[in-house]
Parts: C-alpha cells; structure tokens; sequence
C-alpha cells in the first residue's frame, strides 16, 4: 500500500490567526521564509545568472555556472527568482519552453541518489540509483525531436563528492553532449571548490562560467530589512542601522539579520513600547552573539569555581596548558584550605571536575582514566580570571 | 465524604508514613513537575510565547536550551507542554515528535521514529515502510506540501541535542532547520544540550539556517535560597489526607532547615553543586530512614545522608585490600615519590617489598613470587592500577609498565582506618624513604 502513499501533513482545525497587530506583522515579514517576490541588493548577479541561462535555453545548447558565496547571501533564493521569471517568459512565448528541476546535496542520502531523483524529477519514473543514472545517461546522449531543454539546479555542490567523482562527472558532463540540451548551475559555499577537491576532468568541464557572491554590507543589510517591512512603520531607523551594521561585520548573513530583528520585535512587545528601539535591538543582539561561557563560570558551584581557580594556578607553576587532575587537585586542597572549606575528598574533586567538563568548560580526557586524566581549559584563562573576579 | 471531613480524618501512623514515602518519592526520583517552575520566568516566558506562535500563528522557530546538567532543561521543557495542553487551541494542532540522541544514534533511525511518531502516510501500525532514501524524501515532501496556514505545526524536541550533530553530514539538523527557515510546513525545533559550545559544532551551513535563539538555564541560587528548596522539597502538600501529621511533618522539616548541623551539611553539599539532581538524591537517602519507628527526619539523619554521598569510592576499596595488596600499594607509593609518578612494574613493586621485609625481617609477610603476581592482578582488576601504554600484549606480564591510580593522601588516610593494621606496615608507609 504505501506504494501510492501521499507525502502530507494533517490539516489543523481552524486556519492559523493573522497577524494582529504592526508588530506581529512585521513579525511575519521579516520571517525568513518570507521570501519577497524580487531580492534587493542582487540585480548585478540577477542579470547575470538571468543572460546566461537565457541565451542557453534561446540557443537550444547546455553549459555549466558555478555559484559560490557564504552561507545566507541569497544564492538559491536569486537563482529560484531567475526560474520563475524565466518561467513566466516562457509562458508568456518569449522564450522557448523548457523544464526547471532542483536537487539539493544536503537532502539525499547518498551522492548516487542524485540520479534517482533527478529521473524521478524528469519523468515522475521510480528507479535504483544505478538503473536511474543509465536511463538517464540514454535521455542526455540521444537525439529525440522537441525535446525541451532542461535546466537542472544542484544545491550544495560539495556533498555529491564521491571518491571517484563520478556522480559529478556525470552532472558536468552531460551538457557538453551535443544532444543534451541541458542547463547546469551548481551552488556550493567555497570559491575555490573546484580547484580543492575536484579532478582535472571534472573541474575542465565544469569550465570557467563562476559567479560568487560577496557577503552583504551594513547598507545592502539595512535596504533588506527595510524592503521587507515595506513602509510599515516598527522599527527607529538607529535600530536597524545598528543591527545591520552589527551583521555586517560579523558575517554579512541576511539570515541572521533577519532573525535579531525577529528577536527584538518580540522583546518590544513585552516591554509595551510601540516602536523597536535601540534598547530592544541591543537586548536581541547580546542574547544571540554574547557567549555563555562567562555566565556558566559565575553560576557554578564554590567547590568547581575553586576547581577552576586551581587548574589556571596550576598553569602557571607548570607553564603548561595541561595538567594531570592529580596535579590540579593539590592545588584544589590548599585552596580549600585558604578559603578555610572543609577538604574536598577524590570522588567530589572528580565529580566537580567532570561537571565543568560535560559543559565543556574543561576539556577532559576519557573519566576511565581517574585521577591520571588530563585537564584543559576550552575557555581563555582571562575570561576564566574575568568572571571569578567581577564577584 | 466532604473535603473539610476528609482533612481532618486521622490516619493510623502507619498509614501516613507510607503516603509520605509515596508523594516524596514521587517528586526525588521520578522527577514529578513541580506547580511553577521556579526561578526561570524570564525563560519559561520566551519559550512559551514561541511555541504558542507556533501552534496558534504557524510561525516556524528554532531554539536550543543549553544548561549543565540537572539545571531543570527537561523540566522547563515538560512544564510548558503541560501548559500549552490546557488550551484547546494549541492542544487541537500542535503535533509533538520526541527524539533522543542516545536513542537515535543515527540519522535512519531517527527518521523512522520521526515518521512513525507523525503517523505518514507509509506508516502500518508502527512499521515504517521505504529504504532510508525513500523515507527521507516522502518526509521531505510531506513537510514541503504544507504551509503555514493550513496544515499542522509540528513540534521537534531533540534530547540532548549534541550527538546529533555528531551524525554524517548532519542531514537531519539541516533539513529540519532548512524546514523552519523556509515557506513550508511549521516546526518548531527545539533542542536540548548540556554542551556551552554546541554551536560550534554545527556545520556553516546548518549554523547559518539556525535561528541562534539560546536559551540559558543557570543556577544562580543563593544558599538561602537552598534552603528554602530544601524545605519546599520535603514539605507535604495541603491535600495530604491527614492534616494533623502533614502539620507536625512540615514543622518537622522547618525546625531540621533550622537547626545549626543541618545547615552544615546542606552547605557543604550547596558548595559542591546546586543543581537538582544531587539535592534529591541526598533526600533521599534521609527519607529512607523515616519508619514507623521514627516518623520524622532528624539531623543525624541528614548527617549519615551526606556522608554516604561524599564517601570515597577508591578509599572505601582500600578498606577491603588484603595487607599483601596493601603493601603493595605502599611499595608503589614509595615508587612513585621516588622517581616522580614515572611508570613501575610488578618486578620493581616487588623489590621495593623486599627492601621492607629485609629491614624488618619480619618471616610474617614472606611471600612466593606467583602470590605477589595474583595480588598484583587483583590489584589491576579493581583498577587501581592500570597499564601504562594500553594493553600491549607482547610484553610479559612481570614487566608491564603500570601507573598507580590513586593520590596519596587517599592512601594514607584508608591506612588510618583500615582495621587492625600491623604496625611495622603503618611505619613503612609514613617513613619517606623505605
């Protein structure tokens, strides 16, 4: 039975609530599914990908583009955005027609599973990986009349890699066959990922057509932002500015421009402001960069901040950014003893000891190792130094 | 019968005693919700609102709580559910689907749990039907077919969250997060960790589509803020069938918080660790005491409690050694003093044994050769030693390098209270030099 099972998630009850209010409205926009209609800040390589694809499919040939970038810079989302308008010509007989399918790396199994989807994409057929790649091997090397050009996106390029490469061979190859008609544009994060991983035939096919895509500036950052909220008044322009300015210089993801500004709508509306101010943004922006690590310290127990203490003296007598736990744990002792504790037996000191590692304060070796293993710090010993003073 | 007859009912003691032990094991060992979860408002309202947007908006989120262990993760997590069950709305369509890094151990296995717990569509009862490829896609498709308005949102809880980012390619943390950030069905993920830096652990990609939303537990108690913990966890509740003991128990419990000795020890168990966990398993161990017999929980008993819990494991073997094994402990401690913790082997133990037994000529702890062999393996069994290289095979047994796992200050207190220790043995082992 499960041959024709249908893929899909049940229907709820009553349709989901819209949005109230300004805020949850802005909410909802800035969303990242929320993909507008047209990318700002992306025309120059819009146009670009736009020409090369057309001319293709107007030649009625195939060739290869290689796009690269750092994740959350509008890769896919510019190409899914070229398809469609392509799509709309080609209804509207500008344009020959011609069939759009997309594959991702990340959501196979296996790199061969390339082939079974691709087919299943193609013709709505169901094979093995292995029969999929020679049906398609037929399709792509024969001639046959009105045969439409297919234009194939291949998300997360990098994880198709096989030993022998042949599944991206295979990806590449198929364009130069003169019968083919196929359009390759293939989307990883590296720039030089042909040049890295990739086998002189390989990399030769896939040819010199790249594109990359820088990381967004604080401008393109905030022209985003302020597009998808579309005149709808929420944010103090200092607010945004600052967020994007932030993004930026961390990484230049739109994404998680995205998501601090998601987060300080929703601290705004608990605090009963009517716009997303300065305090809002800063609030958002320490809750998802700031690191926990000095809070951990600070909250632990007396006996593992004393832990902590006797590890970095420890340290410092050896010289060293290692030491037995044998070792650390005679430091522990006279601690305990200056801070006038009662004295701390094996089995505590190792249970302290074990508990700053699961949290990865310290790094530790395997506990079947007792008192011989060794601790490290995975935090810098200032910030160590930092939290245990500040109180 | 009424409820005011019901309080005042009495109860023979008997009776009321196992009532106790029920209600309080309840809360130490089967982790029971409290009321409110105290301490966390701030983080139980975030998590709250995001989930309740969630179910009632169709709003796709992704959040991990990160806290060490025993910080009350799991609690928070169950509490808000139980909440979020009371409203008809969000309990009519919020699907909930459980995973576990130690029980899906990789991402197969964790899809299978994910379509069976959705009840798709390949589903039978509760085999999942499809190779792991097929089972992926049909996932992928369900969730891509839905949309935010119409179709159910789903709620991912990944427990301990760490391993599954330990899976190949992290597919699963990829889709799952791809799905929250992209128009399709809403999820909710939210993930469990104990780990501070678990976000470097995800890859780029997988980082870049998370939403960064942490959400951190951290005790911060005060030791009078323990103490009322304490009290709180001992205390029995109003609806205790017989008033009158529930009223002389509870006072019970605020004289023990008070008194001068308690507080003693739950402070030296306050310094060692503030989370939840340790404090119920020192309660425990003083509920156990209370019988018919003695119906409350004194100090003493605390006392004897937190003993037991800081009692020495390696100590507490020594205590059962024969005095050949603890000689030969003390030979290696000399060893150790000597050349600097460098690793000895059964030879070098025995010679340093024989220094002693010269001195001493005492025919009383002449040994064979095989006996001191048999006492060394046993040695090595209770792992007190241990090889010094890994188990390398090729070498003799007699010549092994071994590495004594224990401090010396353990030794030379288990030596204090081993019972009946020949003297001349206790002499050895304080003289610096053998």
């Amino acid at each position: 039975t499960h041959h024709h099972a249908t893929p899909s998630i049940p229907n709820r009850a009553q349709p989901a609530r819209r949005p109230g209010n300004i805020l949850e409205e802005a909410r909802a926009r800035l969303h990242v599914s929320a993909v507008p209609e047209s990318l700002p800040c992306r025309e120059q390589e819009f146009q670009d990908i736009y020409s090369f694809v057309e001319s293709k499919v107007l030649d009625g040939t195939g060739g290869c583009m290689y796009v690269s970038g750092v994740p959350g810079t509008g890769k896919t989302a510019t190409v899914q955005e070229v398809m469609r308008c392509l799509q709309h010509a080609a209804e509207q007989d500008e344009i020959p027609p011609f069939v759009f399918i997309q594959i991702n790396g990340m959501k196979m199994t296996d790199p061969h599973q390339a082939y079974a989807q691709i087919l299943q994409k193609l013709t709505g057929q169901k094979a093995t990986a292995d029969h999929a790649a020679a049906l398609l091997e037929k399709r792509f090397s024969h001639p046959a009349p009105r045969k439409e050009t297919t234009v194939l996106l291949v998300d997360e390029l990098d994880l198709l890699w096989t030993r022998k490469q042949n599944v991206m061979y295979n990806l590449f190859d198929w364009p130069t066959r003169r019968h083919a008609r196929l359009v390759v544009l293939a989307i990883a994060n590296t720039m030089d990922l042909p040049e890295r991983i990739l086998i002189n035939r390989v990399a030769s096919r896939l040819g010199l057509t790249r594109m990359s895509f820088q990381p967004y500036s604080f401008k393109q950052l905030q022209q985003i932002v302020t597009s998808r909220l579309n005149k709808l008044k929420a944010f103090e322009d200092d607010a945004l500015q600052i967020v994007s300015r932030k993004v930026a210089a961390l990484s230049g993801d739109a994404r998680r421009c995205l998501d601090i500004c998601r987060r300080a709508t929703e601290i705004c509306e608990r605090s009963a402001a009517r716009l997303v101010g300065m305090s809002h943004v800063m609030q958002a922006l320490d809750e998802m960069f700031s690191s926990p690590y000095v809070a951990a310290i600070r909250s632990a127990s007396t006996q593992e901040q004393l832990f902590l203490r006797a590890v970095i003296a420890e340290f410092r007598r050896l010289g060293l950014e290692e030491a037995t736990f044998q070792q650390v744990r005679s430091k522990h002792q006279a601690l305990c003893r200056v801070e006038g504790l009662q004295p701390v037996g094996v089995s505590e000191g190792l249970a302290a000891c074990r508990r700053l590692g699961a949290c990865r304060l310290l790094l530790l070796e395997p506990s079947c190792l007792g008192v011989l293993q060794r601790v490290r710090l995975n935090v810098s010993q200032d910030d160590v130094l930092f939290a245990l003073k500040a109180d | 019968m009424s409820k005011r007859k019901a309080k005042d009912a009495h109860l023979p003691i008997g009776e009321c005693i196992s009532q106790v032990h029920q209600i309080l094991r309840k809360r130490f060992c089967h982790q029971q919700l409290p009321d409110k979860p105290e301490g966390v408002e701030a983080q139980h309202k975030h998590l709250a609102e995001l989930l309740k947007r969630t179910a009632v908006h169709g709003e796709s989120n992704s959040v991990l709580i990160v806290g060490p262990r025993g910080s009350g993760k799991t609690m928070l997590l169950r509490s808000i559910l139980r909440e979020l069950s009371q409203e008809t709305e969000v309990q009519k369509n919020l699907l909930q689907v459980h995973l576990n890094g130690l029980l899906q151990t990789d991402d197969r296995i964790a899809l299978k749990e994910i379509t069976r717990q959705l009840q798709l569509e390949n589903v039978v009862g509760d085999r999942v039907f499809g190779s792991f490829a097929e089972n992926l896609t049909f996932l992928l498709d369900a969730l891509k077919k839905g949309d935010r308005s119409s179709s159910r949102p789903v709620l991912f809880v990944l427990d301990e969250f760490d391993l599954f980012a330990y899976h190949k390619n992290q597919t699963l943390l990829y889709n799952l997060f791809d799905v929250a950030q992209s128009a399709q069905a809403p999820v909710a993920v939210v993930g469990l960790t104990c780990r501070l830096d678990v976000l470097e652990l995800l890859e780029k990609r997988v980082k870049s589509r998370f939403s960064h939303r942490q959400i951190h537990l951290l005790n911060k108690l005060t030791f009078p803020q323990y103490l009322e913990r304490v009290r709180d966890q001992l205390s029995l509740p109003d609806d205790f069938p017989d008033g009158k003991f529930a009223q002389e128990w509870n006072a019970a419990v605020t004289t023990l918080c008070e008194d001068r000795s308690a507080e003693e020890v739950l402070q030296r168990h306050f310094n060692s660790s503030t989370d939840f966990r340790s404090l119920h398993t020192l309660l425990i161990l003083c509920l156990s005491r209370v019988s018919v017999a003695r119906p409350s929980i004194t100090p003493a008993d605390l006392l004897d409690a937190s003993r037991l819990c800081l009692a020495d494991a390696n100590a507490n073997m020594l205590h059962g050694l024969s005095i050949l094994e603890l000689c030969l402990i003390i030979a290696m401690k000399h060893l150790n003093d000597v050349y600097e913790g460098e690793p000895f082997n059964l030879q070098m133990v025995h010679n340093e044994f024989k220094k002693f037994l010269q001195r001493k000529s005492n025919s009383m702890y002449n040994f064979e050769q095989p006996v001191i062999m048999k006492a060394f393996e046993h040695l090595q069994q209770l792992e007190l030693i241990r090889p010094a290289d890994g188990a390398s095979a090729k070498t003799q047994r007699e010549f092994q390098l071994m590495r004594l796992m224990l401090d010396h200050g353990q030794i030379m207190e288990a030596l204090q209270k081993y019972p009946q220790c020949p003297t001349d043995v206790k002499q050895w082992a304080m003289s610096a030099f053998a």
